[in-house]
């Protein structure tokens, strides 16, 4: 990465009503030892908070953690917000207890990773930072 | 560690004597162990002091007398899927396979005090269980379902749930005219992990730790046989304390909640009966066993010592077990039957007194039918097959074992002193003390995993593939509710809002807003409510509203309308 590169602002959002904290605190450590400026809204959250926040702090990727099994929904939502507040160019990418059988359609929709418990933690770092790369190429071209 | 050859193509195999050798020379809690231990090292252990017989203080052996042979402990699990009626179903046909406790659980947004037509609730809805927004919703899982003498649970997180669930079973019971004494069971009740586990958002603290009170002097005065509240330390471990943390946790829980009861209701210990503690059975599996033996002696002498106990009933300690969801992996989850056996295993050597094993497939999805009657399977295969519990604290006497467990008690009164030491538990609560507690041994424990310090089978050691059986265990975990699921409950609410007598429902409105405010115990006004229809989200509404807090605890919605006309004068 080019040393003129500002670091890489993460946003982990926990959206609705799920209590399973420990995976996105998990998270949240490493990628910070991964030299990331993070931000952790917290459980409770909103989609729209989410986005709103994304597109304020100009992140470069937005991290949603989820163990209900409802992420299809919550990745409705953030898509929906973040079109809303003008951040449809901001990546998305998700963790926790996902369905299998939704993982195609959140490919669809634009949020990947897509990872689920016991993912070694360089491989969710490895997957941000080619993202957030990708995504930082995308903008230049 | 070494590795397995990377080169399919390659037909050399490489023989490594080492593969699979020990790693770790300290058990999960970090105590460092020996090779062997001989009589020298529980040297000042006196019998009758410190063990004695099972059902004899300091009850380290076990509670009762005949321990298992008199009764086995409960087999309990959470039955709570998306729609009453299948819970309802799944509850039939898991009794008449052995289940012998009732626990009963909701979805996160009710959980968190919410109604299912929150803004905040969809997402969630539905997820972990049924979503009991009203005294219909019971009346429907629980149709057929006997009320008198049954051991229930509540296994909820917020203190909302826990009143309104109990003031649901309560006022079945009174609708029913069945003598509301005859209820049994437990609810899994603890300000304190309401709050550091899940940030619970129905209550503020105060608001927590008076309700709290409330439900216990209720109980006490009129269902004797419910256990209104139960320290909990199986979320805290599983967010990361230790087996030692846990138990210090637990104590230190208890001392402060009956500390409480005692100053402002008056309420003895002798009164209250036995103390059931919620504890969690990790993968440890000597460390786990040897945990509650520690805590049973530890909370005798508390409730004799500290506060007053005087009969055998109040110095005795009820353990009830959830099996740690945490160990259990979605990577080859057939190896989770092994980890459960080991952990149902432990807690019967450890002579634990009901027991809620996580299912095999608690890692992809909400347990599935068959999951759990392997659950039940496996508690009978130990019971009638390999004979286990036909003696009391079998491994009473090893020279292992009652090191470990004076060690576990020696390390747990070290925490317990230094929680005297910041001023008490809920000092410590407030602070942030406790969540950095918690906080800074997870990443002890992520960073042993990470250095491959600790083998997690199938995760980071012995990954191999994955074939036919384990991919069938994923695909018939239970499955996610769909939108129109989720819409139909929301139909559902509105219809009883439309529907219930406007009369009834402002009345007990105005007298459980009055009754929070006045100081009154509010569990009577709670139990009228719910008669009335008056649902989950707005008893928490008016409850904080009595204490000046606005009415929605995530300030994402008004009060409704006929809320603020009755109140908002006052």
């Amino acid at each position: 990465m080019a040393a003129q590169e500002k670091p890489i602002r993460i946003i982990i959002g926990k959206v609705g009503c799920d209590i399973h904290e420990r995976g996105a605190l998990i998270l949240a450590r490493a990628f910070r030892d991964a030299g990331m400026e993070v931000i952790y809204l917290g459980r409770y959250q909103t989609a729209d908070t989410v986005a709103k926040t994304a597109v304020d702090e100009d992140a470069s990727v937005v991290a949603l953690s989820d163990h209900t099994g409802s992420m299809r929904y919550i990745a409705d939502e953030i898509v929906a917000s973040l079109e809303k507040y003008g951040g449809s160019d901001i990546p998305v990418v998700s963790g926790g207890l996902i369905p299998k059988k939704d993982l195609p359609y959140l490919e669809s929709l634009g949020v990947t990773g897509n990872f689920g418990p016991g993912t070694a933690l360089p491989i969710v770092v490895e997957h941000i930072q080619k993202t957030v790369e990708k995504s930082r190429q995308a903008a230049k071209a | 560690m070494a590795t397995q050859p990377e080169n399919n193509e390659n037909p050399s195999v490489v023989y490594d004597r080492s593969l699979g050798g020990m790693v770790r020379d300290a058990t999960q809690a970090f105590i460092p162990l020996q090779e062997v231990y001989t009589p020298e090292d529980i040297q000042d252990t006196d019998y009758e002091r410190d063990l004695n017989d099972p059902g004899k203080y300091p009850f380290t052996r076990g509670i009762y007398e005949r321990m298992y042979r008199d009764r086995l402990w409960i087999k309990s699990f959470i039955v709570s899927y998306s729609t009453l009626e299948e819970t309802n179903q799944a509850f039939k046909e898991y009794l008449a396979n052995g289940q012998t406790g009732l626990r009963l659980l909701a979805d996160l947004p009710i959980q968190s005090g919410l109604d299912p037509d929150h803004p905040s609730s969809w997402n969630a809805m539905l997820c972990g269980g049924i979503s009991s927004y009203a005294l219909e919703t019971y009346e429907k899982m629980l149709d057929g379902l006997p009320l008198e003498n049954v051991d229930y649970e509540l296994a909820h997180m917020g203190m909302s749930s826990f009143l309104c669930c109990y003031s649901y079973l309560v006022a079945m019971m009174e609708k029913r005219g069945l003598d509301i004494s005859t209820l049994r069971g437990a609810a899994i009740n603890d300000p304190f992990r309401s709050k550091i586990v899940y940030g619970c958002p129905d209550f503020p603290t105060e608001i927590d730790r008076r309700i709290t009170l409330d439900l216990i002097e209720f109980a006490v005065k009129n269902t004797p046989k419910w256990k209104a509240y139960a320290p909990n330390g199986v979320d805290p471990q599983q967010s990361g304390f230790t087996a030692v943390q846990e138990a210090a946790h637990v104590l230190a829980v208890a001392t402060a909640v009956y500390t409480d009861l005692i100053n402002e209701r008056g309420i003895s210990l002798d009164e209250v009966g036995a103390t059931v503690f919620s504890m969690d059975a990790e993968s440890d599996f000597f460390e786990t066993l040897c945990m509650f033996r520690a805590t049973r002696r530890m909370w005798a002498k508390i409730a004799k010592e500290k506060l007053g106990a005087t009969t055998a009933r109040a110095q005795s300690l009820r353990i009830g077990i959830r099996t740690s969801g945490l160990s259990l992996q979605t990577q080859k989850p057939l190896n989770n039957a092994a980890r459960v056996t080991l952990q149902i295993l432990s807690c019967v050597l450890g002579g634990v007194n009901s027991l809620d094993a996580s299912s095999i497939d608690e890692a992809i999805g909400l347990p599935s039918r068959e999951a759990r009657l392997f659950n039940l399977d496996a508690q009978h295969i130990v019971t009638h097959e390999a004979n286990v519990p036909l003696v009391a604290d079998p491994l009473g006497g090893s020279y292992y074992v009652e090191w470990l467990t004076n060690k576990i008690e020696e390390e747990a009164n070290q925490i317990l002193q230094t929680i005297e030491d910041n001023g008490g538990m809920w000092a410590c609560l407030e602070s942030g003390w406790l969540r950095h507690q918690i906080d800074a041994s997870r990443m002890r424990v992520q960073a042993e995993i990470n250095e491959g310090k600790r083998l997690i089978v199938g995760v980071n050691a012995f990954e191999g593939e994955e074939g036919p059986i384990n991919k069938a265990i994923e695909n018939c975990a239970y499955k996610v509710p769909s939108k129109k699921m989720r819409q139909k409950t929301i139909a559902d609410v509105k219809r009883l809002r439309a529907t219930r007598d406007k009369e009834k429902v402002n009345a007990s409105v105005v007298e459980l807003y009055n009754a929070t405010k006045e100081g009154r115990n509010v569990v009577r006004a709670t139990i009228e409510a719910s008669k009335a229809g008056v649902t989950l989200g707005e008893t928490v509404g008016v409850i904080r509203m009595a204490y000046g807090y606005g009415y929605d605890p995530l300030n994402q919605i008004e009060a409704p309308a006929f809320i603020t006309e009755l109140l908002g004068g006052k």
